[in-house]
């Protein structure tokens, strides 16, 4: 494996409602290595999600340890949190959740100007990373104004503007037809070859697991296999 | 926040709900407009009493001795009277500056007598700083070399059942414990339309005042200046110029009008905090919909990296913006009717009575409101200060926001 950019040491999640302790993951051990196409895969409850959130810093474990580019997840501040996910991740998420008033170019530039980038050069990057995605002709168009399709691949435009070393997809065709799947699919592992992005999905898509170059299989909030594939997709 | 993405944002977030925003603009622009034409009106009043008291005699200042404002003695004279008249007109912005002594004494007509504050005045001086006094019904004021004249109300003279040219016997207690007579003849007659006020009204010259009680010098010196505004500052430079003397304030003569001005304006004020708190909750609760309506978009500029201090900036600049609006708003429909408030006024003599007179102070019956500049200040201050308020718990509770569980619709 290449460079590790994400390592899970006996990581256990578990969420409380009332009297009620639900166990969503229960001691994973998992490293991501550098341009990595992961799938993580594994029926619904399985941990998924939970184990996507832990990675990219917006949920906390009730025990164990995560490790992302060299820093322990586990001392850090909400705000070191926030920083770390706007300077290093990028996220797609199954529902697109692209900012309903503002276009294209603009949820896009958003996460630029998040991070400091002068207008000129934000919305350059902008415009240079939809056109890249080929996706020119959405720039102005608001949410409301595109397909399922076009909204997650501009979710990836904006996902992937600021050259995030790691991008977590959450179920990220669940709501797309296969061409849209497809084409998605192609254009983020051209970001991982080209660019050199690392992916880690969490999907039971069929698809996606053929594109993925290994597929961690979640069961019960445990790591049940992890298959490396010498061809994908 | 930072570049005007963040605000076009903010601003097209508003648009989302137009009526929401609308309604919440309204509020703050009605709870404005409240505050302001209650204050406008407030402080219209306070400025007409201020002037009320200054034109009844006391001017905004009175240079006074030491020890008078816990003695309240007549017989008390200034350590240095001509140093602080000369003090009192030096002062920039002065309007009038009259020097009194008064004693107590009975005066009498016949079989018929009055008790009365005789009051020594400079007839030079007084009428400007006295608009009573210019109410002249019969004969003239009083003027240089009037000795043992006087000039009395016009229910004093009633109630003597005198006229003019009629020689009154004035017996008041000079300083040293004797009895003292004088007469004084009546050359004026002072009708100032307040039957209280006008029995009250006895002037005499400062020499035979002096004269009678057997206290050289001056009670008091009383200042009004061009512009009340200026009292505060005037008052500590006046202050520094007067040496053995004190200058007190008209709230420090007349401390139960200060309180009466004082309770006016916390009723004011407390019917406008009650306004605000109204319109604060109103907008608070809207703002709290609207969040809520969009924690997952809150969830999802979290999850790709929106900082806990940037997400309360975005939230408290919609508040600036209804604020700014609601504070134009308040003022399109307070102005209308302040600018008829100061112009007609409201006219409270049919509530008052015929006598509008409150502790020796002539006060007009028709108010009329402060319409001026600080209403843009005070809309704007207002407007802003009530949505930024209304909009921190929305703003606290969005950088509370558990973004997995608002991601993945679990309850936070």
């Amino acid at each position: 494996m290449d460079k590790v950019l994400v390592a899970a040491q006996g990581v256990r999640k578990t969420f409380r409602a009332g009297n009620i302790a639900v166990e969503a993951l229960r001691g994973v051990d998992l490293e991501v290595g550098n341009g990595e196409f992961m799938a993580i895969v594994g029926p619904s409850g399985s941990g998924k999600t939970t184990l996507l959130n832990l990675i990219g810093a917006l949920d906390v474990p009730t025990g164990g340890r995560i490790v992302i580019f060299g820093r322990d997840l586990g001392p850090l501040s909400r705000s070191e949190r926030a920083e770390l996910r706007l300077r290093s991740l990028g996220f797609v998420f199954q529902a697109y959740n692209l900012v309903p008033v503002l276009t294209a170019r603009e949820n896009v530039e958003f996460v630029l100007e998040l991070q400091g980038m002068d207008p000129k050069n934000r919305r350059v990057r902008a415009e240079q990373t939809l056109a890249e995605l080929g996706l020119n002709e959405l720039a102005h168009r608001r949410p409301s104004q595109m397909s399922g399709g076009q909204q997650q691949r501009v979710a990836v435009a904006r996902a992937v503007a600021s050259r995030p070393g790691l991008v977590l997809a959450d179920e990220p065709t669940a709501n797309l037809d296969s061409d849209n799947a497809q084409a998605l699919l192609r254009m983020m592992r051209r970001l991982r070859d080209e660019m050199g992005m690392t992916f880690v999905f969490s999907t039971h898509d069929p698809l996606v697991i053929s594109y993925a170059s290994r597929v961690v299989t979640l069961r019960d909030g445990e790591v049940q296999s992890d298959e490396r594939k010498d061809t994908c997709g | 926040m930072s570049g005007n993405l963040s605000v076009q944002y903010a601003l097209r977030s508003l648009g989302r709900s137009r009526r929401r925003t609308s309604l919440s603009v309204l509020g703050v622009g009605l709870g404005c407009a409240i505050a302001l034409f209650a204050t406008a009106f407030m402080r219209g009043g306070q400025h007409m009493r201020v002037q009320a008291i200054s034109q009844s005699g006391y001017g905004h200042l009175r240079i006074a001795p030491a020890g008078w404002e816990q003695s309240r003695r007549d017989d008390l004279r200034l350590q240095n009277s001509a140093a602080a008249l000369k003090a009192a007109r030096s002062l920039e912005g002065v309007f009038a500056v009259a020097a009194h002594v008064r004693v107590q004494g009975l005066l009498a007509f016949g079989t018929r007598v009055a008790g009365v504050q005789l009051l020594g005045v400079d007839p030079a001086a007084e009428p400007r700083l006295n608009r009573l006094v210019r109410t002249i019904a019969e004969g003239r004021y009083l003027q240089a070399g009037d000795e043992g004249a006087v000039v009395v109300g016009k229910a004093l003279v009633e109630r003597l059942d005198v006229e003019l040219g009629d020689d009154l016997l004035l017996t008041l207690t000079r300083a040293d414990g004797q009895i003292e007579y004088a007469m004084l003849r009546i050359v004026g007659i002072v009708s100032t339309g307040s039957r209280t006020i006008d029995e009250t009204i006895c002037h005499a010259m400062l020499a035979d005042v002096a004269n009678m009680t057997g206290l050289k010098g001056v009670a008091e010196v009383s200042v009004a200046f061009e512009d009340p505004q200026q009292v505060a500052a005037l008052s500590a430079e006046l202050a520094q110029r007067v040496q053995g003397d004190q200058v007190l304030t008209w709230r420090e003569v007349l401390p139960a009008m200060s309180g009466d001005a004082a309770a006016d304006r916390a009723f004011s004020n407390f019917f406008i905090f009650i306004v605000a708190v109204v319109v604060i909750l109103g907008v608070t609760s809207a703002q709290l919909t609207a969040m809520l309506e969009r924690r997952r978009e809150f969830a999802v500029l979290i999850a790709l990296g929106l900082g806990e201090l940037k997400l309360v900036g975005l939230v408290l600049f919609e508040a600036v913006f209804m604020g700014v609006l609601g504070a134009l708003l308040g003022l399109l429909l307070a102005l209308p009717l302040v600018w008829h408030t100061a112009t007609a006024g409201i006219d409270f003599s049919a509530m008052m009575g015929d006598d509008m007179t409150v502790m020796g102070v002539f006060f007009d019956p028709i108010i009329y409101a402060d319409l001026g500049l600080w209403m843009l200040p005070y809309a704007f201050g207002l407007g802003l200060c009530a949505t930024l308020l209304a909009a921190l718990y929305p703003a606290w509770s969005a950088t509370r926001l558990d973004a997995a569980a608002a991601l993945s619709q679990r309850d936070a």
